[in-house]
């Protein structure tokens, strides 16, 4: 039995690969509730058909994996992609853009490839909102920006929840997106036991870092139910 | 001013849906796209699914992903369907760990699931391949096809099971002959879940498959991370999706018969 593994954990550049992909995992999570709340709660007031038709397309991209939604967005930002094609055939550019290989281009694929892990969860708390709840601070004088924030978002705190955790725990560990869009600054967590398993061939190191990982997302997950969701029961 | 606020409600989602369709509509245009260069339209053409179908590591791989993709399916739809039996209708000790240990595949981040198989196959001295990487798509995919037949089998009406037994069928009988028969739609689609994941694995195929073993994901992540994009990959992508999607729609059927 040895710690030397968790040691050299310690003393190496990899604690700053951890800091990085816990920061991207919540820059993903942020945007994508912040980008999709509106979206869901657009879906829940909708009603009959028309919503099972907007859900849908919700759910479809689902079906698609993670490696062809992320080379489908290579398309549009590689050098010979959509963009740069079309803005240097329009004059416009001289030479292509670099819209990859960098932490904003990580971060763009996250946000596209997790959008609806947040939709799901978010919309189903708001299918159970009851909207006369709504009516009623609107009629006792409360405008519609205090309804939102005292009616609203407290009663959608368990899809909140729910969606955040769908997104953080698995952008954490996410390797494909990093892998294909991002360059040197954004290696993530995954991208080092990946390279520490199958390049170096060091097991046991990449053992030691996978199970902090582990570690590490049980306890912001602990934290946030703590903390954000007050142990409230999550709809998924 | 209620009015305003629903029209901006209404563009902003419009433009959310196109965020989320765009890549994937750009991705499968420009496969039909008679250029060698990926975004410069030269007309509409099929070349690259020839070329496509003329590369035998294209088949080869082809092939590996549906015979692995078959293969846990099959075994997920014997085992999920005995696992779901065991704990909607029976109490015993341990149920309770086996239930939430059930469920474990679904939550652990992916990267974890692989480098577990891989140590497991370290440690045994098994040699990766073909048969490996099935092996690893087996054990997470029970749980899936697990969740998908249990939810049929806690909505079965037993009344019918005991109509068949007291006229004079064994357990076995009722079970081929009466309970099989209903839950069966649960049961094809939790196969056909489980066929979709391993299909669309990437992380886990990768971690245990060696060095000669390729399957579609991997050919694709090989030609996308070395070349980039290309028209090819893109007909191959475009190609792949389809076969995920076509599984879906069944899937999404049998959910509602």
């Amino acid at each position: 039995m040895t710690f030397n593994y968790y040691i050299e954990f310690f003393n190496s550049v990899v604690p700053w690969v951890f800091a990085r992909s816990l920061l991207m995992a919540f820059a993903t999570t942020l945007a994508c509730l912040v980008l999709g709340y509106p979206m869901a709660y657009y879906i829940a007031v909708k009603s009959g058909r028309r919503k099972e038709t907007l859900m849908l397309l919700v759910i479809i991209p689902f079906w698609v994996s993670f490696l062809l939604r992320t080379y489908a967005l290579m398309t549009i930002l590689d050098v010979n992609g959509i963009i740069n094609v079309t803005l240097s055939s329009l004059g416009v550019i001289t030479k292509p853009l670099g819209l990859m290989y960098n932490p904003q281009a990580v971060l763009l694929g996250m946000v596209y490839n997790y959008l609806p892990f947040m939709i799901l969860p978010l919309y189903a708390s708001m299918e159970k909102l009851d909207k006369s709840l709504l009516e009623a601070s609107g009629s006792l004088g409360a405008g519609p920006i205090r309804s939102f924030l005292h009616v609203t978002l407290p009663l959608t705190r368990s899809g909140i929840g729910a969606g955040s955790i769908l997104v953080f725990v698995p952008a954490v560990g996410e390797f494909i997106i990093p892998q294909l869009l991002g360059g040197t600054e954004s290696f993530m967590i995954g991208n080092l036991i990946w390279t520490l398993f199958l390049k170096a061939r060091n097991l046991w190191f990449g053992s030691a870092v996978s199970i902090i990982l582990i570690a590490l997302v049980i306890l912001m997950v602990g934290l946030y139910m703590k903390y954000i969701t007050k142990g409230e029961e999550m709809t998924i | 001013m209620r009015k305003i606020g629903d029209k901006i409600l209404a563009g902003y989602s419009g433009l959310m849906y196109v965020f989320l369709y765009a890549p994937i509509l750009i991705m499968v245009v420009f496969s039909f796209n008679d250029s060698r260069l990926l975004a410069v339209w030269r007309g509409l053409s099929v070349r690259w699914y020839e070329s496509l179908f003329a590369d035998p590591a294209v088949w080869r791989a082809f092939y590996n992903s549906i015979w692995v993709a078959s293969l846990t399916a099959g075994v997920s739809m014997v085992l999920g369907t005995m696992t779901a039996f065991v704990l909607v209708r029976y109490n015993f000790r341990g149920k309770t760990l086996l239930d939430s240990a059930m469920y474990f595949p679904v939550v652990v981040p992916e990267i974890t699931e692989a480098l577990s198989l891989l140590l497991f196959y370290v440690f045994t001295g098994i040699p990766l391949g073909g048969l490996t990487v099935a092996i690893g798509h087996i054990a997470f995919a029970i749980s899936y096809a697990l969740i998908v037949i249990r939810a049929r089998l806690v909505g079965f009406d037993r009344s019918v099971e005991e109509a068949a037994k007291s006229l004079g069928a064994n357990e076995l009988r009722s079970f081929f002959h009466v309970t099989l028969p209903i839950i069966l739609p649960g049961v094809i689609a939790g196969g056909l879940l489980a066929f979709t994941v391993s299909y669309d694995d990437f992380i886990k195929t990768a971690f245990t498959a060696g060095p000669g073993f390729q399957t579609l994901p991997l050919r694709i992540y090989a030609m996308a991370s070395r070349g980039g994009v290309s028209p090819q990959l893109n007909a191959l992508a475009t190609i792949t999706l389809l076969v995920s999607l076509a599984l879906a729609f069944v899937r999404l059927r049998l959910s509602k018969a």
